[in-house]
């Protein structure tokens, strides 16, 4: 791959608990992920990681805290059940299941997220560019195929 | 002028236009048929006894269409769509009719729809007359027929080998180049069918003093029974074409601004800005659908808005039809007008 | 097949002695082949009610278009019954103000396939268990009754009405709870590139008329996401991304919701198939949480519901 694969990352601005950690998210991603920061996993709406997939990211990563570690107590938990049930979707309409990881960070977790990014980069270039549901593209004339 | 061409010739001929012309036929897709143009393994579909599924009012005014494109820094540019000349084959009378209704809103002179104007200036229409009544369509109620020439170039006749070609414009005429002239005797059978099939179509309900009835019965109840089991989805208005309303959309997502469909009987139709929506009910939108087509455009351009083609009465996942519901309509009490 | 005289009697019963206000059935429509839903308020209107394998629409839908505290009576199926349920979980209505009346059913006849079969000029339908004889024109035709059945009747585990105030008629044999697994499975056997395909196919032939969304009893939002406008979430238009974008989100709002009706799918005037989308979910929440959708009116959806226990679900 030429290109770097595109990766969309939605996380939990609660969930790197050192500062260190959360200021190179802020400051130093590399430009091929698009950061996109939440209050919690629980306010990333399924249509979220749609619109990255149908956008054209080749990957999407969503990073939040451990169960029974939520800002807002349950948050993740319905997020676990939720975004999760979408992937598995996603893959059952072919879009491939690894596209999409979840990294759910400890307390005392610290430089974890830099190489479970680099490591996803790195699965990704192994996957190659995405291919299905990349559909932001041009109208057919007359709709419907006419 | 008469023509004969024979239908082993017709995939030569439909060949032949390709080169100038895109051409669009009914074909297949998967339980039914619709206007999809023509390749080198296109397969004509008209032994249907009804219409194409989605009407041919998409190649007029597609489903979903750009009219501008933003550009980064603030400015735009037109979306610069390319039409070419084409040729539709084998469009039904009803449908072309409805074309022909249309222009009445989309060419005004006070503002003419630039697209739809150049559609419709590189559109040679050639239309196929239904031989077999439709079960549902009703377009000699309307005042319309199985073998309307209104709008079309050409008007074929369907006479088992071959068809029967009428060339009723010089664009037409210059497609079917060529061809043997029809002798007397197979016109004279031609117009036979064409009687037969408009005495088939029955009489689906009275449209005289209608749009009166309808008109006075504006708070009426019979609003409310015909539109109790309406789900309120856009299947009628969508299919339908002679139904024309789109919405102007930004794509912010696209950087563009789109103009698509939209029906008056979704709630979000008539919902202003404010939060009030003089349509609250599907009451109000059933009301709005068939006085639109029974007494709007009757107002308007002393035409009725609807050709008679059955789509609506076919897919409604309810069942409501639009038949029975003027039927209905026709028991409704009218005083006659004489003021105008 | 169902009594109809009876559920006649109970209807007017039900109206004369004023324990519902409106009672939502079917009455013949226009065409032999699609009867239209309706509202009886009084016991005189019964007379034009019916009830067969044509009637295609899930009656649940209008319950919420009537007024939450109005008394209704309604002429409910499995799948339906089912939908009532899921409704009454959602606090839609509540079961106080509900008479159902409940008929087992042996699956809708889709009209498509016997349009298919004997052509257009339809005249009369008689079905009995096996069979469908249908009137037409040219003549008299006998169809085998499994074959016109819709697919979501074919693989349908809850033939009876599971919560019905009466029973109309001798329950049937249940159906095979396998074979929905089944269907899902075999779709999911495919390679993504093959599944994505068809995907890609059935989606690209929508019109956006939304008729999926209003035939369903479980849509019942006044607002749907398509319908705003700021946040935009999908594109408007007839776009691939507007129509995968619209059938993806649809079906995924019907996680742990949806019946596997079929509504969608009947409603649908571009034959697009959608149930082998919520098939999938509905086999998910099967599998990972035990829940299946309507079977009584407590239970919460699993995405309404949070618990420790499911922090071992998740390895990664």
């Amino acid at each position: 791959m030429s290109q770097k694969p595109k990766i969309a990352f939605f996380q939990c601005q609660w969930c790197l608990y050192s500062p260190a950690d959360q200021n190179w998210v802020d400051t130093q991603l590399p430009s091929n992920i698009h950061l996109t920061k939440t209050p919690c996993t629980g306010r990333i709406n399924p249509l979220y990681v749609l619109n990255a997939v149908q956008g054209g990211a080749d990957g999407v990563m969503i990073s939040g805290c451990m169960p029974e570690q939520c800002h807002f107590k349950t948050g993740n938990m319905a997020a676990r059940r939720q975004l999760e049930e979408f992937n598995d979707f996603l893959n059952h309409i072919g879009y491939e299941k690894e596209r999409v990881r979840f990294v759910w960070l400890d307390l005392q977790d610290r430089g974890i997220i830099q190489k479970q990014l680099a490591q996803f980069e790195q699965d990704l270039e192994v996957l190659g560019p995405a291919k299905n549901l990349i559909t932001r593209t041009k109208i057919a004339e007359g709709g419907l195929n006419a | 002028m008469n023509l004969i061409l024979e239908k082993h010739a017709l995939p030569d001929l439909l060949q032949s236009w390709r080169g100038n012309y895109d051409v669009y036929l009914p074909q297949k897709m998967e339980r039914f048929s619709h206007f999809m143009p023509l390749t080198d393994n296109s397969v004509l579909v008209t032994h249907e006894p009804h219409n194409t599924r989605i009407s041919p009012k998409a190649l007029f005014l597609p489903m979903t269409e750009a009219l501008v494109k933003f550009t980064r820094f603030g400015g735009y540019e037109d979306a610069q769509q390319v039409i070419q000349p084409r040729i539709i084959f084998a469009i039904r009378p009803c449908d072309a009719q409805a074309v022909q209704l249309l222009d009445t809103s989309f060419i005004q002179e006070a503002y003419t729809d630039p697209l739809w104007l150049e559609r419709r200036e590189k559109t040679i229409t050639v239309g196929l007359g239904c031989h077999e009544p439709c079960q549902t369509g009703f377009c000699t109620t309307v005042g319309y027929g199985p073998f309307n020439k209104a709008d079309l170039d050409v008007l074929l006749t369907d006479m088992g080998d071959a068809y029967l070609v009428e060339t009723l414009s010089k664009a037409g005429e210059d497609c079917f180049q060529g061809l043997p002239c029809a002798s007397d005797e197979f016109v004279e059978q031609a117009l036979i069918v064409q009687r037969n099939a408009h005495d088939q179509m029955p009489v689906a309900f009275e449209t005289e003093n209608l749009k009166e009835k309808l008109e006075q019965n504006f708070n009426s109840d019979y609003w409310e029974t015909v539109s109790q089991s309406c789900l309120g989805c856009g299947v009628c208005t969508f299919l339908c074409p002679t139904c024309f309303c789109f919405d102007i959309v930004d794509e912010t997502q696209r950087r563009e601004r789109v103009r698509n469909w939209d029906t008056c009987m979704f709630r979000t139709y008539s919902l202003e800005a404010s939060g009030h929506n003089p349509r609250p009910s599907k009451v109000e939108r059933t009301r709005q659908r068939l006085s639109h087509k029974f007494v709007y455009w009757l107002d308007q351009v002393n035409q009725i808005g609807c050709t008679g083609c059955g789509r609506c009465v076919r897919y409604c996942p309810v069942g409501l039809d639009i038949r029975a519901m003027l039927r209905q309509a026709q028991t409704l009490p009218f005083e006659v007008s004489h003021a105008g | 097949m169902p009594d109809l005289d009876a559920i006649k009697t109970e209807v007017r019963r039900l109206l004369a002695d004023g324990v519902v206000e409106v009672v939502v059935a079917f009455k013949p429509g226009d065409t032999p082949l699609h009867p239209q839903p309706a509202f009886f308020h009084s016991p005189e209107e019964v007379d034009s009610l019916v009830h067969n394998g044509l009637c295609q629409n899930n009656l649940a839908t209008f319950l919420t278009h009537l007024p939450k505290t109005k008394k209704v009576g309604m002429v409910v199926r499995g799948c339906e019954n089912r939908s009532v349920n899921a409704l009454i979980v959602e606090k839609q209505k509540s079961r106080e103000n509900l008479y159902l009346l409940g008929v087992p059913c042996e699956g809708i006849i889709d009209w498509r396939k016997i349009v298919e079969h004997v052509g257009e000029a339809v005249l009369a339908v008689h079905e009995n268990s096996d069979e469908v004889t249908v009137e037409t024109r040219e003549g008299q035709f006998n169809l085998s009754r499994n074959e016109l059945l819709h697919a979501s009747c074919l693989r349908c585990a809850h033939r009876n009405p599971i919560s019905a105030d009466i029973l109309i008629g001798e329950p049937l044999p249940e159906g095979d709870p396998n074979l929905a697994r089944v269907a899902v499975e075999e779709f999911e056997s495919l390679t993504n590139e093959e599944r994505y395909a068809w995907f890609q196919k059935e989606a690209e032939r929508c019109i956006r008329c939304y008729a999926c969304r209003e035939a369903c009893p479980m849509c019942y939002c006044t607002e749907c996401f398509v319908d705003h406008i700021e946040p935009r979430w999908t594109e408007s238009g007839a776009t691939p991304a507007g129509m995968q974008g619209w059938h993806i989100v649809r079906a995924f709002h019907q996680t742990g919701r949806c019946t596997d009706c079929g509504a969608c799918e009947r409603a649908c005037p571009m034959d697009i198939k959608m149930t082998y989308l919520t098939e999938k979910l509905n086999n998910d929440m099967r599998k990972k949480y035990a829940f299946e959708v309507g079977l009584d009116i407590q239970t919460q959806p699993p995405f309404a519901t949070v618990t420790l226990d499911d922090k071992n679900r998740f390895s990664v």
